[in-house]
């Protein structure tokens, strides 16, 4: 049988590798947890009752067989995802041969690591507390098992651990602040296979109905000066250009060019912290003057399209007007394609249309009939509305007259296209939940929203919001207070009471100042740091500078911090203050010997220096006194104070 | 290769720092620092962490690296300091024979306020010993020091070193003592001892055995063993005094080296150590003839002593450093 060393070492690397296992805990296989936990209580049980480890063809087996199952799960090894789980399982493994100091140190190492992957992953705010208390495990596993079989008790591991992780923060901030940041990878990294959610580059009847019950938010917005009113808070999303019949859907690309804008109105200046969804849109409110950023595309019609899915919090600037003319003509290219519809779909809207127009001039009177149309024709404003067939807009229209959003929009620019006039669906968000302690925006997938774009012949193109004429307090008011189903009951609640709803908003500030501040810190937050604490140019040597400052300023104080605690020290005050008078009786060029008591040093100093002894003397007795004299008056911590203050007072002059 | 680097840096040290004499100060000019096997590891690691995180521009993950760049800079000062200030106040050898394990007796102070854990001492190609040391506390360790050959051992330095906290470092200090060990021949050897001559009386300076007869006192030479004195009378204010006692019966054995002729020298110092122990645990008295030295019939601690340093030494270089012959 081999021989195992104690228990506690495993107990500790086995807690670690096991801590940094359950960071993932939600993100990997339920069998790869399993067989964590199973290897981890094993190891566990047969070090308590110093059995024998597994031998060695079954580990070998083992590692065969999980590595089998990694691949069948992800086809491949490479990526976070599967990387982690082959961490985990490989570490289970490892954690059953764990039987000597290196096997720990490798243990611990491994959970180090999944804390990296889990950082990796996920940077919320709500997550850091787990990582520093994983980071505080790992590091007393490592004092447990650097001490090895003697023991170090569990309280100080822990102490050390932390007193030690304290120390290392201030370098750590020092260089978190100043090491240069590089401004991309050094390889692609693997696509990440994140679940999309939040706005598709498609829109179906009822799509955007799905997203009202998500209370997760898209993204928050902060303006420079003024913001919008209510009614003018449309945040662009997706154009959708062709129509089937039933599916609105996005042209990718450049299908024309964008028409030259003259921009009416206030601008709005501010910037916009996007929630990683995964999706390549950016979002803008209304209409944005270019493209905050080279990777992300602006198109024709004012959407901006990342070239690469948006997996990090990211944060931008940009300047809209929500007002708009153009007096250029549309090109008959553009015009023909946002007044295409599929022939045989929607028989009784082409008619409607037709009639319609029939009684019109000109497109904005046969725009203000079809307004009226709506107005007038019974529509219902629902989140439930009962499902529609193939030809949706004529569904819609004339048998069920009840929507959302999505269906007034695809119903107005099927009709408006019908009667000859270029109109295209705009989706996005509307409106957003003013948050008054971080003062920003939120917007959130309950506030998706889609509209309508109209071109009228002068004034370029026009946003009208069919569901604002069926619903106008849609726009005043919140999702929520005009359909109150639409969000979970938990939510709700949380709404309903007043201090609830400040604590979410004082929570989720401070997960945007710390997404913004903290996750989102980048070289363009390092150089305007360099220029807030007053370095005369910001850039890159002065980052290098201020780095290597910190970094002496730094190793200074922690050798000096540290070496001192290792210095003699006297064990009591009394002897301490002792201690010091002797040194300043040194300094005065008079130093006591080894073997000299206060008395005879006394006597000494009254032989040779009489200057100091009026003032040597009395101490140096009362010295004596409270250390050796008789016990009623030895020692009480006001004399010992007292003897310190007239120490500390005592000033005794060199000789010439 | 390592063996080499390290006695050469180990005998750079030594020209660089010179000898040491009791009590010995760890501060700071006389400590190395390097990273263990585990690290090089945890740094390999930090790289790997350090690429990762700057590779997904993660600065979540790239502080968690620096975190821990942080933790391995303290812990190397935490290192250096558990070592920093401890004082070597004692070093002792005690004499053994050849094929046994010697002892060296280390004496460890700790004069801060401080617990220092896991302080190594260890003799070049020897195991180490650890101790903790508590505040202001002394630890004893005592460390196995193997002999070959009889003769003087000399133990050119030794190492303090430690590991703790966290073993990625290790702080160590090289001390080079005048340490000296007496390693008596190996006792064996098939002859009997040889017959007893005549009984001698006579009055001999030596604690009181069985059947010994009380002489008197007289007074205080350097050199008596304390066990001699008479402390009840100089506590009661008289000078210092030894007892003697007469030994009675006693028989005297003579070693001679010249009688094993049929013997290499070798053989013979060994058969003659065997013949001292043998007699000295009879409590017989025995005289020594070395053919550089003789020792007068005696018997005791002392002179048993006095016969295997001289057997020991036989045809070598004088002591060094005769205090360093212990105890």
């Amino acid at each position: 049988m081999l021989k195992r060393e104690p228990f506690a070492p495993t107990l500790w690397s086995t807690a670690a590798f096991v801590g940094g296992a359950l960071l993932h805990i939600d993100r990997i296989a339920l069998w790869a947890t399993a067989v964590l936990l199973v290897c981890a209580a094993w190891q566990l049980y047969t070090a308590r009752r110093q059995l024998p480890i597994p031998s060695r063809p079954v580990r070998v087996a083992l590692t065969f067989l999980l590595v089998a199952a990694v691949l069948a799960l992800f086809h491949t090894l490479n990526g976070l995802a599967a990387g982690t789980v082959l961490l985990v399982v490989m570490g289970a493994i490892k954690l059953l041969e764990t039987q000597n100091r290196r096997d720990r140190y490798i243990v611990i190492g491994a959970a180090l690591f999944l804390l990296l992957a889990a950082c990796l992953d996920r940077q919320a705010l709500a997550r850091a507390p787990l990582y520093v208390a994983e980071t505080v495990l790992c590091c007393s596993a490592l004092a447990v098992a650097a001490y090895g079989a003697a023991g170090l008790p569990a309280r100080v591991a822990a102490s050390l651990a932390m007193r030690t992780l304290l120390l290392a923060l201030p370098v750590a901030l020092v260089l978190f602040l100043f090491f240069p940041r590089l401004p991309g990878g050094f390889w692609a990294l693997p696509a990440s296979d994140e679940a999309v959610t939040g706005l598709s580059d498609s829109m179906s009847p009822g799509s955007i109905s799905e997203l009202t019950s998500s209370y997760e938010p898209v993204f928050r917005a902060r303006f420079a000066g003024a913001a919008p009113p209510p009614q003018e808070r449309y945040w662009r999303g997706p154009v959708l250009h062709n129509f089937d019949g039933y599916t609105w859907r996005h042209t990718s690309g450049q299908a024309y060019r964008a028409q030259p804008l003259h921009y009416l109105g206030q601008a709005y200046r501010y910037s916009i912290t996007l929630a990683p969804d995964a999706n390549r849109w950016w979002f803008g409110l209304d209409i944005v003057t270019g493209s905050p950023d080279k990777h992300v595309a602006f198109s024709y019609d004012y959407t901006l399209i990342a070239s690469a899915p948006v997996t990090q919090p990211t944060t931008y600037e940009a300047v809209s007007y929500t007002h708009t003319e153009s007096v250029a003509p549309l090109s008959p290219f553009a015009r023909n394609k946002e007044t295409a519809l599929p022939p045989a779909r929607n028989p009784r809207t082409q008619e409607l249309a037709a009639r319609l127009r029939a009684h019109t001039k000109t497109d904005e009177e046969f725009l203000r009939a079809v307004v009226e149309h709506f107005r007038t024709g019974g529509f219902e404003y629902s989140l439930t509305p009962p499902k529609l067939d193939a030809d949706s807009v004529d569904d819609f229209l004339f048998r069920t007259r009840s929507g959302f959003c999505g269906h007034f929009a695809s119903a107005f620019v099927a009709l408006m296209r019908a009667g000859g006039v270029p109109a295209r669906v705009v989706t996005g968000y509307q409106g957003g939940e003013w948050n008054p302690i971080g003062g920003y925006f939120v917007v959130r997938q309950s506030d998706a929203h889609a509209w309508a774009e109209v071109w009228v012949d002068g004034h370029g193109w026009q946003r009208i919001d069919p569901t604002a004429i069926v619903a106008p307090e849609r726009l005043r008011r919140g999702i929520l207070d005009l359909l109150p189903d639409a969000l979970s009951g938990r939510t709700r609640l949380l709404h309903a009471t007043a201090w609830l709803t400040y604590l979410l908003q004082g929570w989720d500030a401070l997960n945007t100042a710390w997404n913004a501040r903290v996750v989102n810190f980048d070289v363009n937050s390092q150089l305007k740091l360099l220029e807030r604490l007053g370095l005369p140019s910001a850039d890159w040597t002065a980052l290098v500078a201020a780095l290597g400052s910190g970094l002496i300023v730094w190793f200074v104080w922690i050798a000096w911090h540290i070496g001192r605690s290792a210095a003699p020290r006297p064990h009591d005050r009394l002897a301490r203050s002792y201690a010091r008078l002797c040194a300043k009786l040194a300094r005065a060029g008079i130093a006591r010997d080894a073997y000299e008591g206060p008395l005879d040093y006394a006597a000494r100093i009254a032989g040779h220096r009489p200057d100091l002894a009026p003032r040597a003397q009395p101490l140096l007795a009362r010295y004596a006194q409270l250390r050796y004299g008789p016990m009623k008056r030895k020692a009480t911590t006001a004399a010992i104070a007292a003897f310190e203050r007239m120490v500390l007072r005592c000033h005794l002059e060199r000789r010439r | 290769m390592k063996r080499y680097l390290g006695e050469r840096f180990a005998s750079w040290a030594r020209w660089r720092q010179g000898a040491d004499t009791l009590p010995v100060s760890v501060y700071y000019r006389r400590i190395y620092i390097l990273p263990t096997r585990a690290g090089w590891g945890f740094a390999l690691l930090l790289f790997g962490m350090f690429i990762a995180a700057l590779n997904y521009s993660n600065s979540i993950a790239l502080f968690l690296t620096f975190w821990l760049g942080g933790f391995a800079l303290v812990v190397m000062h935490r290192c250096h300091r558990n070592l920093l200030g401890v004082r070597l106040t004692g070093a002792t050898t005690a004499a053994t024979f050849a094929g046994d394990s010697g002892a060296l007796d280390l004496t460890l102070e700790n004069p801060a306020a401080l617990i220092r854990y896991g302080i190594e001492a260890d003799l070049p190609g020897a195991a180490a010993v650890a101790r903790d040391l508590d505040a202001h506390g002394a630890a004893g360790m005592t460390l196995a020091v193997p002999t070959k050959a009889r003769g003087l051992m000399r133990i050119d330095r030794l190492r303090l070193t430690t590991a703790l906290p966290f073993g990625l470092l290790r702080a160590w200090t090289w001390v080079y003592l005048p340490l000296e060990m007496i390693v008596y021949p190996h006792a064996r050897g098939a002859l009997p001892l040889p017959a007893t001559g005549g009984a001698i009386l006579g009055a001999e300076l030596r604690g009181a055995a069985e059947g010994d007869e009380w002489l008197g006192l007289r007074g205080f030479r350097d050199g008596d063993s304390p066990r001699q004195v008479a402390w009840k009378a100089y506590a009661h204010g008289a000078p210092l005094l030894v007892k003697e006692y007469e030994s009675r019966g006693a028989a005297e054995r003579h070693f001679d080296f010249e009688r094993l002729a049929n013997l290499d020298t070798e053989r013979r110092l060994e058969q003659l150590t065997q013949w001292v122990v043998e007699a000295e645990h009879r409590g017989e008295r025995y005289a020594l003839a070395l053919p550089t030295l003789n020792i007068a019939a005696d018997r005791g601690a002392r002179h048993q002593e006095r016969c295997l340093a001289a057997l020991a030494l036989y045809g070598l270089a004088p002591l060094r450093n005769p205090q360093a012959r212990g105890a």
